[in-house]
């Protein structure tokens, strides 16, 4: 792929990134809690027609807008509608915000459900597209910076409507979105970081002028940019493989962030008086999504080397 | 990029055919286990085909006897020789980056036509004389000392590290010719022929078993004065754009030959285990693998990266760094994990593949030779500084107080 963003794409990263510098501070009140929804940012994206980059304009801008939606401590919902639901349904328009959920998903703890106002449920082979109301939905106490909840009781899918054999395709997006959120929060908890250690003074020196507080930070970076590109190139290719190796690599780096990025903001970054927790714990909610690392290492496996006779596992796809 | 490189479709079956026609079938058979005189021979034969071909010097100016080739057909080049697992011209790598870099932006007329039509013969082959036992990371802190005398300098001094001066002509050397200035103010650059006077050099015996690494002891040696590049006290400058060289497209062959190398892995990991079954169908063995194949993908995306924005003109950030310290630390897992999987064969030492990639098939000796990457080519250590510094912003470790 060209790694070089046209003018086009350009233009689109600088207009959504004016919408979220006006919602890039939290405010006091929002700032001691575990997760902002910012639902006046989600309405601006969606009416400016940011959620639909991904119908207008293609997966890597969808992307694009994605990474940077994700890089302030608010929370929005984009990936799932920009991405997975252009990819999915591209000639309707989904209601959003919405959830995503997977095989055997339905009675667990959702990420964005309490918010949501349509599902795509893994059923089988197939994708069930299911509406949903408020009051269907109670909120899972969470201290993950992301709304969580789950259903009051078990939801009709009867009513449905039914993507035939688009499981496959659901979990190959979904992995994009995880990957593209996972890119610009880490480079976002990254830059905190390197402000804190450049401004907090240890000994009479600066913590970050350390070897030792630098060379990890340079790992971190050198990760954030590998998720970073490999993400980009699943979006642009559309290779089911592609998606596989960004969200696995990106799931499987999330413990290197969350040990290094909290250790070197000190004592202050395990408590939520510091806002590092805003991204580093949508991290960690992210990293078991879509059949987490390990689920993507056995999608590439299988799809490079399919003669093996690895055992199945029970309760999971990938 | 991807619509520069559609652009050369045509070059790139042009070299794919030219490599089936001339590749030696035959070459690893050949170079398993051979000689360093045997190697030495066999990369001459190569050079010169690969010359013949228009290949051998394709960054060079046509000025000079090179292809003149612009970035996006080097690519397509170095992807193709990657692909098609063709011997790397290690014998040359100085010869063919290093010197033409350094004459070409600092040498006088005389040098460039002294030495660069010489190179392209295959018979001139250089070395490159800047580590120090005490300056390896921290050149700048280099000891060898160059002393005017009317129309020579006459040099004293230890280098290490010289791939290949046992069978250089000439060394591309830095000495210092002011040990009052700053440190880095002080260095001039030199071409020196090893075969003058008060020259020794010393083979040094790698824990591979190759010993193509060299120490050069330097004794009242003489230096013309007009082998000098650049200006007196200039030799800090001059050698980075030598160092320079080095970067960019040989990070792109590097990527391109570990992402094809992994098919070895699976090809080890597709035997009988000892325990029933394949190595590949155990899961912790899949897991590896495709921690290694992710590896991989993801130095290419880098590499990629780094490409477009030198095509582009804008190649001054940390990029290569961060290759260079990626590609390193995968090399020695990708060639553990080979290891792992040749059991207990695999803890021999086997023969080598002369002239074969960082990562050859031949696990232990792949291995061993990986732990030379992060050191060599500026320390991953000196390269993070590097990355914190200039991406990160972080600040500078304080110098100690003088007396402390």
């Amino acid at each position: 792929m060209d790694f070089k963003l046209t003018e086009e794409q350009s233009a689109l990263v600088e207009a959504v990134q004016a919408i979220l510098g006006d919602h890039s501070e939290l405010t006091v009140s929002n700032r001691h809690g575990f997760c902002h929804f910012d639902h006046k940012l989600q309405h601006l994206l969606l009416e400016n027609g940011f959620l639909d980059a991904g119908r207008d304009l293609g997966a890597l801008e969808a992307a694009l807008v994605t990474i940077e939606a994700s890089r302030i401590p608010a929370t929005v919902e984009v990936g799932a509608s920009a991405i997975v639901a252009a990819r999915l349904l591209p000639d309707e328009r989904v209601e959003g915000p919405i959830a995503l959920i997977g095989e055997g998903g339905l009675d667990k703890p959702v990420r964005n459900l309490p918010v949501a106002r349509t599902a795509f449920v893994e059923s089988g082979d197939d994708v069930l597209v299911l509406k949903i109301e408020a009051k269907d939905v109670e909120i899972t106490p969470s201290i993950y910076a992301y709304p969580f909840g789950r259903f009051r009781t078990e939801p009709d899918l009867t009513r449905c409507q039914r993507i035939v054999g688009a499981a496959v395709q659901l979990r190959q997006w979904w992995r994009v979105a995880l990957a593209a959120e996972c890119s610009g929060t880490a480079q976002s908890a990254i830059a905190f970081t390197i402000d804190h250690v450049n401004n907090r003074q240890v000994l009479g020196r600066a913590v970050g002028s350390y070897q030792s507080v630098q060379h990890r930070l340079v790992q971190c970076h050198m990760i954030a940019q590998g998720i970073h590109f490999l993400t980009l190139r699943a979006a642009w290719s559309g290779d089911p493989a592609h998606a596989d190796e960004a969200a696995c690599y990106a799931q499987q780096h999330v413990q290197k962030f969350m040990v290094d990025l909290h250790q070197f903001n000190g004592a202050m970054g395990v408590t939520n008086e510091h806002l590092l927790h805003f991204w580093t714990y949508r991290l960690r909610a992210l990293q078991s999504e879509a059949g987490g690392a390990h689920g993507a290492a056995r999608s590439i496996a299988r799809a490079r080397w399919a003669r093996s006779s690895m055992p199945k596992v029970a309760g999971g796809r990938a | 990029m991807i619509e520069e490189l559609k652009a050369h479709e045509d070059f790139r079956q042009q070299v794919r055919e030219w490599l089936a026609r001339n590749l030696p079938k035959d070459w690893q058979a050949e170079m398993l286990g051979a000689s360093e005189d045997e190697h030495a021979a066999f990369q001459k034969r190569w050079f010169r085909q690969m010359r013949e071909g228009g290949y051998v010097a394709p960054h060079w100016p046509k000025q000079w006897g090179g292809g003149g080739m612009s970035f996006p057909q080097q690519i397509v080049l170095f992807e193709e020789l990657a692909r098609a697992g063709a011997p790397r011209l290690v014998l040359y790598f100085i010869s063919l980056y290093h010197a033409p870099a350094t004459l070409l932006e600092w040498g006088s007329e005389e040098q460039r036509k002294r030495h660069l039509p010489a190179i392209l013969t295959g018979d001139e082959i250089w070395c490159q004389g800047f580590s120090e036992p005490g300056a390896g990371s921290d050149l700048a802190s280099l000891r060898t000392k160059a002393e005017r005398r009317g129309d020579v300098y006459v040099i004293n001094g230890q280098k290490t590290w010289s791939s290949n001066a046992y069978r250089a002509r000439y060394c591309l050397l830095l000495a210092r010719t002011d040990s009052t200035a700053p440190k880095h103010k002080g260095i001039s650059y030199f071409i020196l022929d090893l075969e003058s006077k008060g020259v020794t050099r010393r083979p040094i015996r790698m824990l591979t078993g190759g010993s193509h690494f060299c120490e050069l002891f330097l004794d009242n040696v003489e230096i013309p004065a007009e082998n000098r590049i650049g200006e007196e006290g200039q030799g800090w400058a001059v050698a980075q754009s030598t160092l320079a060289s080095e970067r960019g497209l040989t990070a792109l062959e590097f990527a391109e030959r570990m992402r094809q190398a992994l098919a070895l892995l699976v090809r080890d990991a597709s035997k009988p285990a000892p325990w029933g079954g394949r190595f590949i169908d155990d899961a912790g063995i899949r897991r590896q693998l495709v921690d290694v194949h992710i590896g991989t993908e993801t130095l290419h995306v880098l590499v990629g990266n780094m490409l477009t924005r030198a095509l582009r003109g804008d190649g001054g950030g940390s990029e290569a760094s961060i290759i260079k310290i990626y590609h390193s630390e995968m090399l020695q897992k990708f060639t553990d994990l080979g290891v792992q999987l040749g059991g207990i064969s695999g803890q021999y030492v086997q023969s080598v593949l002369m002239g074969g990639g960082y990562e050859s098939g031949y696990w232990m000796h792949d291995n061993l030779y990986s732990w030379a990457c992060t050191i060599a080519g500026g320390s991953n250590e000196i390269q993070r500084n590097i990355i914190a510094e200039k991406t990160l912003g972080l600040p500078r470790e304080p110098k100690l107080a003088s007396g402390h």
